[in-house]
């Protein structure tokens, strides 16, 4: 491919982001995601039951304003099956996966 | 000199985006580079979270076990209902901050929408959305000034134990980064006003945009972790 065509396809995929009205869902949909969260801390649940959907819902709400307002889903899109794309997710896995080992380790001592 | 001539296509180009998408990433360098610095922030992030969960839990610890050097640190009262709860949520308003994360959750939606704003070649819009980003921005601020005062007045001081150092240390670092966010956009405003950001610097918007939400994803973060998980 030759730097020009490279260029115009990244043209085209910046001009892919979403309309106002897709925002908009989106604010909805962490604003409806956020008050389910605190009306759950509210029901009195305990243990795993009381964090486990938290997590899920604060993932949740991570994705959807990386992917949507950071237009990092767009971005990727623009970089799909390059290296740096591998090189991305790679560097996110292998630093979750650290953090997650040094944590449970510091617990451990407790 | 030599005349090199050029292709309109790539004149064309360099009039809609000159700030740089001719990198073999597709992305500019200024965008990459913010990028590389958030991910730094990440790191920087990520640490205060864990030095505020293993803090925390420490702390809690021996205030159930009665440990009279922790106890010592926190009035009787307040140290009673943690001893009960088990943790340290009795002292948090989930309200409150309930609408502090609403307020900066808006924020970020009029980010996109100055974002947008400059794409189309709305000015008038752009500094609506701006100065509307700055406001919610500065009103978070002010949520939180009126937090730090609460817990201060309830006995939870900086340096008075293990979870007031890191509690204060986790959420006035992300205070510090929503205040290094606002004078961004002050400074946006302030180049949009005399006219120098044009629809061809869009990516300027957009790059500033990336560290608000940034910003709010850590808040995001920070919400479930530290409020409303016990």
């Amino acid at each position: 491919m030759t730097e020009l065509a490279a260029h115009t396809e990244a043209h085209d995929e910046h001009d892919h982001h979403p309309t106002e009205g897709q925002y908009w869902l989106v604010f909805v949909a962490l604003v409806v995601l956020t008050a389910i969260e605190v009306a759950w801390s509210f029901i009195g649940l305990e243990g795993v039951a009381l964090v486990a959907p938290l997590i899920v819902m604060m993932i949740l709400k991570f994705f959807l304003v990386a992917g949507a307002f950071m237009h990092l889903y767009f971005d990727l899109k623009i970089l799909n099956g390059r290296l740096f794309s591998w090189a991305f997710f790679g560097a996110l896995l292998l630093a979750i996966g650290v953090y997650f080992v040094v944590f449970a380790a510091f617990r451990w001592e407790i | 000199m030599t005349d090199v001539a050029v292709p309109a296509e790539v004149v064309a180009g360099h009039d809609a985006h000159d700030d740089g998408h001719h990198t073999s990433l597709g992305l500019s360098n200024t965008k990459l580079a913010m990028w590389l610095f958030l991910g730094s922030e990440c790191l920087l992030f990520g640490a205060l979270i864990s030095t505020y969960l293993l803090s925390t839990a420490n702390f809690i610890g021996e205030v159930v076990a009665g440990n009279p050097t922790v106890l010592a640190t926190i009035p009787e009262a307040l140290a009673e209902e943690f001893a009960a709860e088990g943790s340290v949520s009795p002292i948090f308003d989930i309200p409150f901050t309930s609408a502090s994360s609403f307020i900066l959750l808006m924020s970020s939606l009029t980010m996109v929408l100055a974002h947008k704003a400059i794409s189309e070649g709305n000015y008038k819009n752009l500094r609506i959305f701006l100065a509307t980003t700055a406001a919610l921005g500065a009103s978070f601020i002010a949520g939180q000034v009126y937090e730090f005062t609460v817990f201060f007045r309830e006995g939870i001081t900086y340096d008075g134990n293990l979870f007031g150092s890191a509690f204060f240390t986790l959420t006035g670092f992300h205070g510090v980064h929503v205040t290094g966010g606002i004078l961004m956009l002050i400074s946006l405003l302030i180049v949009s006003f005399r006219g120098k950001l044009q629809q061809d610097r869009a990516e300027t918007v957009e790059i500033v945009g990336l560290y608000w939400h940034f910003v709010d994803i850590v808040w995001v973060l920070i919400f479930t972790i530290v409020y409303l998980i016990p």
